[in-house]
């Protein structure tokens, strides 16, 4: 690899799980040679010291390093504390430390918040807190390792505004791992495309990111603009060219440019019936005028009256910020929290009635990080674990596991080491290790945390199958409007303890406005399809292939 | 959620005294419950001017009396058994309710309930609660940079305190990850906290330690790349951010706090 970094620049590394990113940041910050092992060959150097040679304290003073989970990096018990840290271990005198501190803390927008206990910040104050961090020692580079993998929208977008002021206020240069192509474009003076540990492109973002092909190879997620850009390019007179565009309303405006000189000519095609709309099934899951508090003082209440009925063989989409009620709404369901108003019915059965243990036979439950279960010596004793405490009997067991191996993919692997798996396949685990109970109605919460672009839609591909082999009910929480818009029929938007719209898929993202009140969008296909809504296009299309097939090659 | 031994935070006298002027609220009453105390009433009453003593810093404190109860109510299945073992056990005193007859060696009869071991067992629930008063007062009231503050400025090193601190918040980290461990174990039908003990023992926590162990690798992983991307073990001399300052305070707190534990000591020792 060859890569060099100009005092103030600002480079996005983009790569599948596995291509390299992280194994980079460790070079630059000196971990690797002083954290993990390895060796080396060529020449690194970093502000005019080479990483290799130096302690990490020393380099630390000229390169820090922003990890993806800002629960990790949190220690001291003030934010005051925290940011003064770095610093203080420099032995900066303290009236230059309080300054830095200060100062940090309005670029990251966290400004008034000094004696706030860690501990109470929202997951993107975390991990602004993490960033402000590491910028009171004045780094001349900073590396930020995917920081806003774990965000929801709103906290990705308070991290990436930092970083904008970061850039602004700094001399400082920044390299940035992440997989958010569209959230960076506007953003960073140079991408990276990393492949196996190489370089397969390197250059200004509106090139490297109108490199469909070469991206979808290299596993990284293009831009939608880029997607829809690429494929109407053929039909341009000869000298146009489009850059993907960070901006949907611009992109749109540059798709309505050609539609008005004739280069671009518009199919009419009826709008798909949304999915959800002939799901006649009976209602298998029934909240009526739930209402949970946690305890404290004054006590939170996280649902607020919310009825809902979920029908057989649906595919449902949970959405909304976090805090608004998602989660416990899902632990409700399942019989961890149980509800002080308000009944949960499964096919008419009242769950308060039932053990967790019992409930998950009907309901499903998968969580975000499969690492919370996983203990056993093999992938098959994983899943007998579940049947063992349900007391299936045990000439069953090894049918019930040949079929749930086999139904997420993992058959080969049986007698392996959980922990030997990737991520990606520990997760399929925990999905078989769930379903194996048998239940009717699977829960999959944010399958598309810390995975890459193909890793993202495993799981949801997993559900859409289980669903149309098995008729399974499904709800999938997700901060991923492109992958809810592509699987799930029925959406849920949740707000403060609330259900606050609920309808097909379709229709809830076409009330943009209310959206934007959860802080959400919708998937940038939809807000093209609006932007061109003024030239006869259908403002309620879902996917780029749905915008696509509305586009064809015009008269001039 | 609040809980006795987080910090409240508010402006109060005692929240603005010195760390180490309550560390010795917290050291003068350890020595006032190591005094030996016999089951007189001189003894209840040097034991109750303390306590009355640490209420009152309680209230300025603006510790409210439910935190007390809670406190309370948490050792009142302890006072209950220490009442009730010094009230059989206890030699001496005069007979309250004779259940039968059961000497033991040493000439307590077990079968019989004593004024003085109703009396002795009482003084011990008071010694407890006088006990465990004093470290919430000082926890509720003083920020954590405070107290590595006043460790570093009693001479504690810098690695020192912060291996408290990170300790702490790890403690915290461990509490969490093992609540969602046991919470993903019920969703497999494994439900630990239903379990007979004995089930408990053999087998019930091998599903929920073996994750929290390697989770608890791996945090600790990244809490190394942290605090080394942060120059933590660099060779400069730390700087000492968290300004503590003696003031009137804790000149009158000293002199306070003096006064009433010679007062305890001299109804315990000389008052009749």
């Amino acid at each position: 690899m060859n890569l060099t970094i100009s005092r103030g620049e600002f480079v996005a590394v983009f790569g599948a799980n596995g291509a390299g990113k992280s194994t980079l940041c460790y070079l630059l910050s000196g971990m690797i040679p002083n954290i993990y092992g390895g060796r080396r060959r060529g020449r690194v150097e970093v502000c005019g010291i080479d990483p290799w040679d130096h302690p990490i304290n020393e380099i630390a003073q000229r390169c820090c390093m922003v990890l993806q989970d800002p629960e990790a990096q949190l220690f001291m018990p003030s934010l005051e504390m925290e940011l003064a840290f770095g610093p203080a271990n420099l032995g900066v005198p303290r009236e230059e430390i309080m300054r830095r501190v200060e100062e940090a803390l309005e670029v990251v927008g966290l400004k008034g918040l000094n004696r706030r206990n860690t501990n109470a910040l929202s997951g993107g104050q975390k991990q602004r807190a993490a960033l402000a961090s590491v910028l009171t020692i004045l780094p001349d580079l900073l590396v930020l390792d995917e920081p806003t993998s774990q965000l929801d929208p709103l906290g990705t977008k308070e991290v990436l505004e930092a970083i904008r002021n970061v850039r602004e206020g700094h001399q400082v240069s920044i390299l940035m791992t992440t997989h958010k192509t569209e959230e960076v474009m506007g953003l960073v003076d140079r991408c990276m495309v990393l492949k196996e540990g190489r370089v397969v492109a390197l250059g200004p973002p509106e090139e490297v990111l109108s490199q469909v092909d070469l991206l979808e190879e290299a596993g990284v997620q293009p831009p939608t603009t880029a997607r829809v850009f690429s494929a109407v390019s053929p039909w341009l007179p000869r000298g146009e060219a489009l850059r993907p565009e960070a901006d949907p309303d611009r992109a749109a405006g540059s798709l309505r440019r050609l539609l008005g000189a004739g280069a671009l000519r518009l199919v009419p095609r009826e709008v798909p019936e949304s999915p959800g709309a002939d799901a006649v099934g009976e209602p298998i899951l029934q909240v009526q005028e739930v209402t949970f508090s946690y305890p404290g003082t004054p006590p939170v209440t996280a649902l607020k009256e919310v009825s809902l009925d979920i029908r057989q063989g649906e595919f449902v989409g949970l959405i909304g910020q976090n805090g608004s009620g998602k989660s416990t709404l899902v632990k409700a369901l399942v019989g961890l929290l149980r509800p002080q108003r308000g009944r949960i019915l499964f096919k008419g059965e009242d769950l308060s009635r039932l053990s967790v243990g019992n409930i998950a036979t009907r309901v499903g439950l998968v969580l975000q990080n499969p690492d919370y279960q996983l203990f056993s010596i093999s992938a098959e004793r994983e899943i007998a674990f579940g049947l063992e405490n349900i007391g299936l009997a045990p000439e069953r067991r090894e049918e019930r596991i040949h079929e749930v191996l086999e139904m997420v993919g993992l058959e080969h692997v049986r007698e392996t080491f959980p922990f030997k798996l990737s991520f990606g396949d520990r997760r399929k685990l925990a999905v078989a290790a769930v379903l194996a109970l048998g239940p009717e109605v699977l829960i999959m919460d944010e399958p598309t945390t810390a995975q890459d672009y193909r890793g993202r839609y495993l799981l949801a591909e997993l559900a859409q199958r289980l669903r149309e082999r098995d008729d399974r009910t499904i709800i999938m929480i997700s901060h991923d409007m492109d992958l809810i818009a592509r699987y799930a029929d029925r959406l849920v938007v949740m707000y403060e303890g609330r259900v606050l719209l609920d309808g097909p898929t379709r229709e809830v993202f076409r009330e943009a406005e209310a959206l934007r009140k959860t802080f959400l969008a919708p998937p940038t296909a939809t807000q093209l399809a609006a932007g061109l809504a003024s030239e006869g296009m259908p403002a309620d299309l879902l996917t780029v292939d749905e915008l696509l097939a509305r586009l064809e090659k015009g008269g001039h | 959620m609040q809980t006795i031994f987080s910090y409240i935070d508010r402006d109060t006298f005692v929240h603005r005294l010195h760390p180490v002027t309550k560390l010795g609220h917290v050291l003068l009453t350890l020595i006032i419950i190591l005094i030996p105390y016999g089951p007189t009433l001189e003894s209840a009453l040097a034991l109750s001017v303390w306590l009355a003593f640490s209420a009152v810093l309680w209230g300025i404190a603006g510790i409210s009396l439910r935190q007390f109860w809670s406190l309370f109510k948490i050792l009142l299945a302890t006072f209950v058994f220490l009442i009730l073992i010094q009230g059989f056990m206890y030699r001496g005193g005069e007979p309250l309710l004779v259940l039968g007859h059961l000497p033991i060696s040493g000439g307590a009869d077990l079968g019989v309930v004593t004024d003085a071991g109703l009396l002795f067992g009482l003084l011990l629930c008071v010694r407890v609660l006088v006990a465990v008063s004093a470290l919430p007062l000082f926890i509720s009231t003083t920020t954590i940079s405070r107290v590595m503050a006043a460790l570093n400025s009693m001479g504690v090193p810098n690695r020192f305190t912060f291996m408290f601190v990170s300790s702490l918040s790890f403690t915290n980290l461990i509490f969490e990850m093992w609540n969602s461990i046991i919470e993903a174990q019920k969703l497999r039908a494994f439900d630990i906290e239903s379990m007979p003990l004995w089930q408990r023992a053999r087998r019930a926590y091998v599903p929920v330690i073996v994750p929290l162990i390697l989770l608890l690798f791996r945090k600790g992983n990244d809490l190394e790349v942290a605090l080394k991307s942060r120059a933590f073990g660099s060779t400069h001399r730390p700087t000492q951010v968290e300004v503590l300052e003696v003031t009137w305070r804790d000149h009158l707190m000293v002199a306070v706090m003096l006064g009433v534990f010679g007062l305890c000591l001299w109804i315990r020792l000389f008052w009749k």
